[in-house]
């Protein structure tokens, strides 16, 4: 099993620089500051390293999308805001091996021009922040990270700053807003943050595990790096699995791992000897895999893709075949109706409207027409919202519905359709004028008929 | 420049102009309630989405700039934008109470115009009512405005203002998802002096004028556009009246003036024109008089004090006055008597002119015409304290004034004193004027004249831009416009009859007097502000959209 980032995890004493600096910690930084910057973004671009926040954006085409005027400051921004449901890798790996990801951060910001770098924290990650705070404390005594780090010319400062719980903070522009003071409202793109980001100056946002991936290019070469995995999907990726497994956890798999072995082996099985059900690779904004679509798939962002879902963040969230879908997507829809930033409209309204009628659903007092109503509030949210929060509180809705459609529409009354009192007094579908367009009263009968056969 | 095509038409536009900036300038409607032409655009409301050729999924109108070549297509023609339009307004819907019978927006509410509009809404209602997330109404924000929580679509225009403009960011939005609410820190009064243009910038009925509220449905208002008399500043203006009654003011923008704001003086400054009893019948001493006598005494006793003895005529006129009257004035002057002294300083009017109360509109000068009566030829250095220097020596035993109690504040102890001890000092004293105050009681004839609101002027702001105001609504008792008075004054004096309707006199006015030359009321009105409200609010059947 290839291990890149997780190599040192098991050693307690790895966060102390003494021990971490005998297994070659900093080597990478060292490596990188010999070269100019320009060379150190083409070295991760031939790496082939792909975000490992979820997007799976390349990393080194985010870097030189930076072109910062002389005497411009440049920002480095470190997300560890992990706030993906399922998503625990990035506490893990700060918790473990805090220097490896600071020294990924100062790799990254020597690269793109920035002297000064933040690692934005999730509120609630209070024990890892003082963990990384302490290493930070220990490098910057060491004069690793400073004031001309390692005696390079190249200066540098870090600063952590812990959020105050929100999932928004972990959206890019969200997270520049939030360390600006203000409220996490993610902006308008364009323009991207490589042109306006914190303090309206060129930045550049990288997950914790990109960064460690930089750090270990940076020490051991790109090629070593693009030896692992498969196609365009390179090195290594942090799974953290949680759910019905014998044995939750981070482990990292080589990228083209299959996805039924990581389970069945590394994960220890389903619980309790029961069959899976499904299991969605990515974190909840990714679609969900029922276990026969899960079976062939590996680890990779094209075999995902292939499949209709994302790698995500490597957040794997495993369901038996006990699990009731329906009250899994309650959960996971209240999830985004609570944490929607309320910024722009359809994902403010709209996540709060989906949990609504999940949630009646599940109390049995389901209409007819509710599974496409939902399907249909999702469709207005999808595409038409300030960042992909908005989608991705869709993604879970719909394959949810898609692929167990029968445990829904077991919930839905089997009486005849009943109409709400208020459309019985006066609310009606209009006539006239004042009607409703063709192609709106012929979706209302659609929602007040019988409930369409499963896809 | 680029050129776009939005709904089939071309138009060339600035480089970083927005899509909704092009389709404003050729009159397409794009649906909007976070866009505001004066505020940073946020793209939050998500009601102007767009569909653009060679995107993927519809953008934002507000916040997409325009480059050369792009084809626009707005929900009018697009069933992908219209869609998505119509997904958007029915979210802001969901948990919206539906109090339009008992809201105070009714009938100029974005939301109920786009929701009637076919191509945005009209849909079938999905939510039962006992479902809406619930949130605070009747919020108390001080004494201009009142906050409705469940009717705010989180537009966060009032934000922006209270941040960017007025910058006393007051407002602020709590909490997550659909239970966001707008507020002010503990609900704390708001003290901004420009706290009124938020109920002006709010869309919807979430925030609305404590002064205006349920005082009448908008739809029985008439309008007029005017200019605010309150200071130097001459914010454009629409006077809302009903049966002869001022119901409220409210801005039009004009970029080059006011933007899209006024402050909270201006706007209820039509309030002073009822806290004192008007002057409603002419009068001399405590007899009431007709026109045609009131006229002629004050003609004769003005002559015989003043040329008789060979003794000046002093002529003092309000900077309060529009161009028309200070004209017609200075003519009758003129004309009747040789010998004069032509005045309109009260205070320091013509250093303060330009001169800011704050960051914003308000100036320290609180007459609208102070420059107007330079270029019309009154003399800036005499003023009432040259004036009452003279009355004290004997040397002049004739008064005309014009006077026009400030909109704003009221005039000091100081000038109030000043003026009483003038009229008392001099024999013959004709005043026009227009409310009851008692330091004027002192005239020896009164006259009634009418206020600001009630007679057609031109107003010549600090810049020296002049500029046009409406009559809104009609004098009571025997109140005349003082063009009128005047031209019968003038009637007097030289016997010939003349034209006293105010464009007519503007007229005069810019044959006459280099700065007005070439202008004209048709020429000062199509140079003035846009349609109020301003673009980003619209009126079906009322007004056309912000492109007329």
């Amino acid at each position: 099993m290839a291990q890149i980032l997780t190599r040192n995890v098991s050693d307690p004493a790895q966060r102390e620089l003494s021990t971490a600096l005998r297994s070659s910690a900093y080597l990478g930084l060292r490596q990188a500051l010999t070269l100019p910057p320009h060379e150190v973004v083409a070295e991760i671009e031939a790496s082939g390293l792909r975000g490992r926040g979820g997007a799976g954006f390349p990393t080194g085409r985010k870097w030189s999308f930076i072109h910062a005027q002389a005497g411009q400051p440049v920002y480095l921004l470190c997300n560890a805001d992990e706030s993906e449901p399922g998503t625990f890798k990035d506490h893990y790996l700060i918790e473990r091996d805090p220097h490896l990801v600071l020294e990924g951060v100062a790799i990254a910001a020597y690269a793109i021009g920035a002297h000064r770098a933040y690692i934005y924290m999730r509120g609630e990650y209070t024990g890892v922040a003082e963990t990384l705070g302490r290493a930070l404390a220990e490098a910057i005594e060491a004069r690793i990270i400073g004031p001309n780090c390692m005696n390079s010319g190249y200066d540098l400062s870090i600063a952590i700053q812990l959020g105050a719980g929100a999932y928004i903070c972990g959206e890019e522009t969200g997270l520049i807003q939030s360390l600006e003071g203000r409220r996490a409202y993610p902006r308008v793109r364009p323009p991207f943050p490589a042109v306006h980001g914190f303090l309206q100056e060129p930045t550049v946002v990288n997950n914790v595990e990109t960064l460690a991936c930089v750090a270990r290019i940076m020490a051991e070469g790109a090629q070593a790096f693009s030896d692992l995995g498969t196609g365009r999907s390179t090195g290594t990726k942090l799974i953290s699995v949680s759910g019905a497994v014998e044995r939750p956890g981070v482990y990292e798999v080589e990228m083209g791992y299959p996805l039924m072995e990581l389970l069945e082996h590394e994960a220890g099985g389903i619980r309790h000897g029961r069959k899976l059900k499904g299991v969605i690779p990515g974190g909840t904004s990714v679609p969900i895999l029922t276990a026969d679509e899960a079976a062939p798939l590996t680890i990779d962002y094209e075999s995902m893709q292939g499949a209709g879902t994302m790698l995500g963040s490597g957040g794997m969230i495993v369901f038996d075949e006990e699990t009731s879908m329906p009250h899994a997507l309650l959960r996971i829809a209240e999830f985004y109706a609570h944490e929607s930033c309320g910024e722009c409209t359809p994902c403010r309204e709209g996540t709060g409207w989906m949990a609504w009628v999940l949630r009646r659903l599940l109390a049995g007092e389901g209409r007819p027409g509710d599974l496409d109503l939902l399907l249909r509030v999702g469709g207005n949210i999808e595409g038409r919202t300030i960042c992909g929060l908005g989608d991705a509180a869709v993604q879970p809705v719909r394959s949810f519905i898609h692929k167990f459609r029968a445990e829904f529409e077991a919930l839905l009354p089997a009486a005849a359709p009943r109409e709400p009192d208020w459309q019985r007094h006066g609310h009606g579908p209009r006539t006239g004028r004042f009607g409703p367009p063709a192609e709106e009263a012929a979706r209302s009968q659609a929602v007040d008929g019988p409930p369409t056969a499963a896809l | 420049m680029p050129i776009v095509t939005i709904d089939g038409r071309q138009v060339e536009v600035e480089q970083g102009t927005s899509v909704i900036q092009a389709a404003d300038r050729l009159g397409v409607e794009i649906p909007r309630f976070c866009y505001h032409p004066d505020l940073r655009p946020e793209g939050n409301c998500r009601m102007c989405l767009v569909d653009v050729e060679g995107f993927p999924k519809p953008v934002v109108a507000c916040a997409t700039p325009v480059v050369d070549g792009m084809v626009v297509r707005t929900p009018h023609e697009s069933p992908v934008a219209s869609k998505a339009v119509n997904g958007v307004l029915e979210f802001l819907l969901v948990n919206h109470p539906l109090d339009c019978p008992i809201c105070d927006q009714a009938g100029e509410c974005s939301l109920q115009d786009f929701y009637m509009h076919p191509d945005y809404g009209q849909h079938q209602s999905h939510v039962d009512p006992v479902e809406k997330v619930h949130k605070r109404k009747r919020v108390s924000l001080g004494p201009r405005i009142v906050l409705d929580q469940e009717r705010c679509v989180m537009c966060s225009r009032c934000v922006r203002f209270s941040e960017e403009v007025s910058g006393y960011a007051e407002l602020q939005f709590v909490h997550r998802g659909n239970h966001v609410e707008l507020t002010a820190f503990e609900d704390r009064a708001l003290e901004d002096p420009y706290a009124g243009n938020l109920a002006d910038v709010c869309p919807v009925g979430a925030l609305t004028s404590r002064d205006f509220r349920f005082k009448r449905r908008v739809w029985h208002l008439s309008h007029a556009d005017s200019v605010c008399a309150g200071c130097s500043t001459g914010c454009n203006v629409r006077i809302d009246h009903f049966g002869g009654r001022i119901e409220r003011v409210v801005p039009r923008r004009n970029p080059g003036v006011n933007r899209s704001w006024i402050c909270d003086e201006g706007r209820l400054s039509f309030r002073a024109l009822v806290a004192v009893p008007r002057l409603m019948y002419p009068r001399q001493g405590a007899t009431e008089l007709d026109w045609s006598e009131a006229v002629a005494l004050s003609h004769d006793s003005l002559r015989a004090a003043s040329a008789a003895q060979g003794r000046p005529l002093a002529a003092l006129a309000s900077a309060s006055a529009t161009n028309e009257s200070l004209w017609l004035f200075r003519q009758y002057v003129l004309a009747a008597f040789p010998l004069h002294r032509l005045a309109f300083r009260l205070e320091r009017e013509i250093a303060e002119v330009s001169q800011r109360q704050d960051n914003l509109l308000r100036r320290l000068d609180k007459h609208p015409n102070t420059m107007g009566a330079l270029h019309l030829g009154f003399d800036g250095g005499e003023g009432l304290d040259g004036l009452l220097a003279l009355a004290e020596s004997g040397a002049i035993e004739g008064l005309l004034m014009l006077y026009y109690p400030p909109l704003v504040g009221e005039e000091s102890k100081e000038t109030r004193e000043r003026i009483t001890r003038l009229l008392h000092l001099v024999p013959a004293s004709v005043v026009l004027t227009t409310h009851e105050l008692p330091y004027l009681t002192a005239a020896k004839l009164l006259l009634p004249v009418a206020t600001w609101s009630e007679e057609e002027g031109t107003y010549t702001n600090y810049q020296g831009l002049t500029q046009h105001a409406d009559k809104a609504v009609p004098s009571r008792g025997a109140v005349r416009p003082a063009v009128e008075v005047l031209g019968d004054l003038w009637h007097c004096a030289t016997a010939a009859r003349r034209q006293t309707r105010p464009e007519e006199i503007f007229r005069e006015i810019a044959d006459s007097v280099p700065v007005f030359r070439d202008l004209t009321y048709a020429s000062l009105e199509s140079r003035s502000a846009t349609a109020y409200p301003p673009e980003g609010r619209m009126h079906y059947g009322q007004e056309g959209f912000a492109g007329r």
